[in-house]
């Protein structure tokens, strides 16, 4: 009648905090995690042989779609892509508005984690707050572009249009407020007894294992690694702006949710430098109404707020479109280390790593 | 009540069925209240409206109901109660819905639990006590019941104390039981962390209760409000003081709010024990859980924060002949219940979630130890004294 066994759960693809549709099969010893296999797929587009059937102008849209919480940073890495395939050089001003913007996209993707990673741990208030300032950030992208969450940003060789007049009011209100809003969020958090309790010394992740797990982000900064691919790659006009990498060493959730918020305010300071320190000049490259590709090949990393966001193309002699393309995802590659982190771990460490890694499926399964 | 040698039989039974529908009543008026203050104040603190009106269509019930709270904001003083309302389309979902038993499931268990956790609950109130003596006396015109006193509490018992908290510890079958028959791995281990928590917090909450009854020396609700309040030496102020708080925090373990809500977590265990529930057996569940939080907060401020006496923690004997707000009054009862209730809020829009075993060393290893102390001191006070 007694028997002693391990009880198999599944945890999603259906529930409230695996953050979309991940499912994870856990291996259960009581409330003890003894195994865990994460599902993907649910959300299988196939953006990728999407992409290599559409003209290298029509490809970015697909990218909004698949981190739909940063599709400014998955436009920006598609362009440059890109530019980089056909050699086309993007005026300063542009590079500058589209640094601008992607930090704002940092930013917004960093709350949208950092209010889904509390109500995990059940914080209920600090969702409502994060997705306050996120509201300001998405009226931003609609003054910019139209748009707030599918933003097709930018084009090849620039932008659409220069800044639209007022949006620099708008900004500037953003930025004087914002260091304040993220002291309220950690009034509430970084020092609360129950916090840390949750967050310290859960999901360890050490530098060696995060390393050879292709770990990237500010999962791998929390685990020590001062990688990031705006100051090792520098693209757009990163190499002129004065930030820090902010790292930890620890490895573990409240680690993560340090670094995520440092990176937040180290964001501010970049959009204030490139807001104050803005070039004249035209934003748009003359660039061909068609693009045809030579037999090339391209791989562009750029820092996406949830890791290195590579994208890989390969032209074709003539063709409008790419002959091939791949995406390395960070969601997908940091969540291969998502085993290795809750293993041993109760199911409510389980849930705090999944909001700390931080993953979007839209993004891991394309 | 208190039944007399005078009264016949037929007069107990009228009687006891009399004030038992005043105290549901006021169960039921606290309650839509306590949700929609939850709504409010959560809204309050999260920077948003709050409840003012319901999802739906602009025809029907639902619209006649959002065109009455739509009125309602229009007039001055009634537009904070705007959306109060709400609770009464909640209870209509609740009844309309379907009644689904997952088939699977073990049927009979499964149909009783809430109602286990229900009756529990409201059965506590047999024994709180708003006010220790009359409220009012029947006219000799009204017919059985004339020239008897309608007293602020159901029944004086010896054992008030006692059996409040074995009654209200049958609740948390309710709770192991349904997550059980569901049938089904997150209910299941909702229910078991339930079992977990809640046997482990009856401890400290029942020990924290013991110092109160240690000083007193008796069990009968009344008499411990009343001997707390007018009868302590200034010692025992800061012992019920600290053992306001400890009872206080096993008080929001056991009626699992956050930051103890372990069996019912819902990002970790999706709704816990009640997931498989629906219509108005989960609105049991729900309901039991509000006015479990009513009960403990009726405890909290008879044992700890006077009762119908105006001053907490045994302050009151200095005040005790000062008119209008030295005598006991249901008012200030009443007014504390409402406090508490809005602490429970407040604590739940503030701060996360404690992880179970966080939870278990709590009580284990911090509050046991706590309350046998705080029961020493009370017993060298009672000595002492």
């Amino acid at each position: 009648m007694f028997k002693n066994e391990e009880m198999e759960i599944n945890m999603g693809p259906q529930h409230p905090s695996t953050h979309g549709v991940l499912r994870l099969k856990l291996k259960l010893d009581g409330e003890v995690v003894k195994h865990c296999r994460p599902v993907i797929g649910y959300l299988h587009r196939g953006v990728e042989k999407i992409c290599e059937n559409q003209t290298f102008f029509q490809g970015q849209v697909w990218t909004d779609r698949m981190d739909y919480t940063s599709a400014v940073a998955n436009n920006l890495g598609w362009a440059e892509a890109v530019e980089k395939l056909f050699g086309i050089s993007v005026p300063r001003r542009a590079k500058y508005i589209r640094t601008m913007l992607n930090e704002f996209n940092r930013v917004a993707s960093h709350l949208v984690w950092l209010g889904t990673h509390a109500m995990d741990i059940g914080a209920l208030t600090v969702f409502l707050y994060t997705f306050r300032e996120r509201e300001d950030i998405l009226d931003i992208f609609e003054a910019f572009c139209g748009a707030r969450l599918t933003t097709t940003a930018f084009r090849i060789g620039g932008l659409r249009e220069d800044l639209p007049p007022g949006i620099e009011k708008q900004i500037r209100a953003f930025l004087a407020k914002f260091l304040d809003c993220l002291n309220e969020y950690e009034t509430l958090l970084t020092e609360n007894r129950i916090w840390k309790k949750r967050t310290i010394g859960t999901g360890l992740l050490n530098s060696a294992d995060a390393i050879a797990m292709g770990v990237t982000g500010p999962v791998l900064r929390a685990a020590g690694v001062p990688f990031d691919v705006r100051k090792a790659f520098p693209y757009a006009s990163y190499a002129e702006m004065d930030f820090e990498v902010p790292t930890r060493t620890e490895g573990d959730n409240y680690a993560r949710y340090l670094v995520r918020l440092a990176e937040m305010r180290q964001s501010h300071r970049i959009i204030q430098q490139c807001l104050d320190g803005l070039p004249e000049g035209p934003v748009m490259a003359k660039i061909p109404r068609i693009l045809r590709s030579e037999v090339n090949e391209v791989y562009h990393p750029t820092e996406a707020p949830k890791g290195e966001l590579g994208y890989y193309l390969v032209g074709e002699k003539g063709s409008l479109n790419p002959y091939r393309f791949h995406v390395r995802g960070p969601g997908f590659i940091n969540l291969q280390a998502l085993p290795m982190m809750v293993k041993g771990g109760l199911v409510a460490d389980c849930i705090a790593t999944i909001g700390t890694l931080d993953v979007v499926l839209g993004e891991i399964d394309r | 009540m208190n039944p007399t040698a005078s009264m016949t039989l037929l007069q107990i039974s009228v009687m006891a069925i009399l004030q038992t529908i005043a105290v549901l009543i006021f169960i039921f008026i606290v309650v839509p209240l306590t949700t929609f203050a939850e709504r409010k104040v959560l809204g309050y603190v999260q920077d948003r409206l709050g409840s003012v009106r319901l999802a739906g269509h602009l025809v029907g019930f639902t619209g006649w109901m959002n065109r009455v709270m739509w009125g309602m904001g229009r007039l001055p003083f009634v537009s904070i109660l705007r959306g109060l309302p709400q609770f009464i389309g909640d209870i209509v979902k609740l009844f309309v819905k379907e009644d689904i038993v997952p088939e699977k499931s073990d049927h009979f268990i499964f149909r009783i639990a809430p109602a286990i956790s229900m009756i529990a609950s409201v059965a506590v109130f047999a024994g709180i006590s708003f006010y220790p003596g009359a409220l009012f006396t029947f006219p000799k015109a009204v017919p059985i019941v004339g020239g008897l006193p309608f007293t602020g509490f159901i029944s004086n018992m010896n054992i008030g104390l006692l059996f409040i908290l074995g009654v209200s510890s049958v609740g948390v079958y309710g709770i192991v039981l349904g997550g059980w028959a569901s049938n089904s791995r997150f209910p299941l281990l909702g229910g078991l962390r339930s079992a977990a928590q809640i046997v482990s917090y009856e401890v400290p909450l029942t020990l924290s209760l013991m110092a109160p009854v240690i000083l007193t020396g008796t069990l009968n609700f009344n008499d411990m409000t009343r001997k707390l309040s007018t009868e302590m030496p200034l010692v025992a102020t800061p012992l019920l003081f600290v053992g306001f708080f400890i009872y206080l925090t096993c008080g929001f373990a056991e009626t699992n709010r956050l930051p103890f809500d372990m069996p019912e977590a819902e990002n970790e265990l999706v709704a816990g024990f009640h997931t498989e529930y629906a219509g108005m057996r989960f609105g049991f569940f729900y309901l039991a859980e509000y006015i479990n939080m009513i009960v403990v907060s009726a405890l909290a401020s008879s044992f700890f924060l006077g009762g119908p006496f105006l001053l907490p923690f045994g302050l009151h004997r200095f005040i005790l002949h000062v008119p209008v707000i030295g005598p006991p009054s249901a008012i200030w009862f009443v007014a504390k219940i409402l406090f508490l209730l809005f602490v429970y809020i407040w604590v739940r829009g503030t701060i996360p979630r404690y992880r179970y075993d966080q939870v278990m060393a709590i009580a284990w290893k911090y509050l046991i130890p706590f309350t046998l102390v705080l029961l020493m001191l009370a017993a060298i006070i009672r000595y002492a004294a």
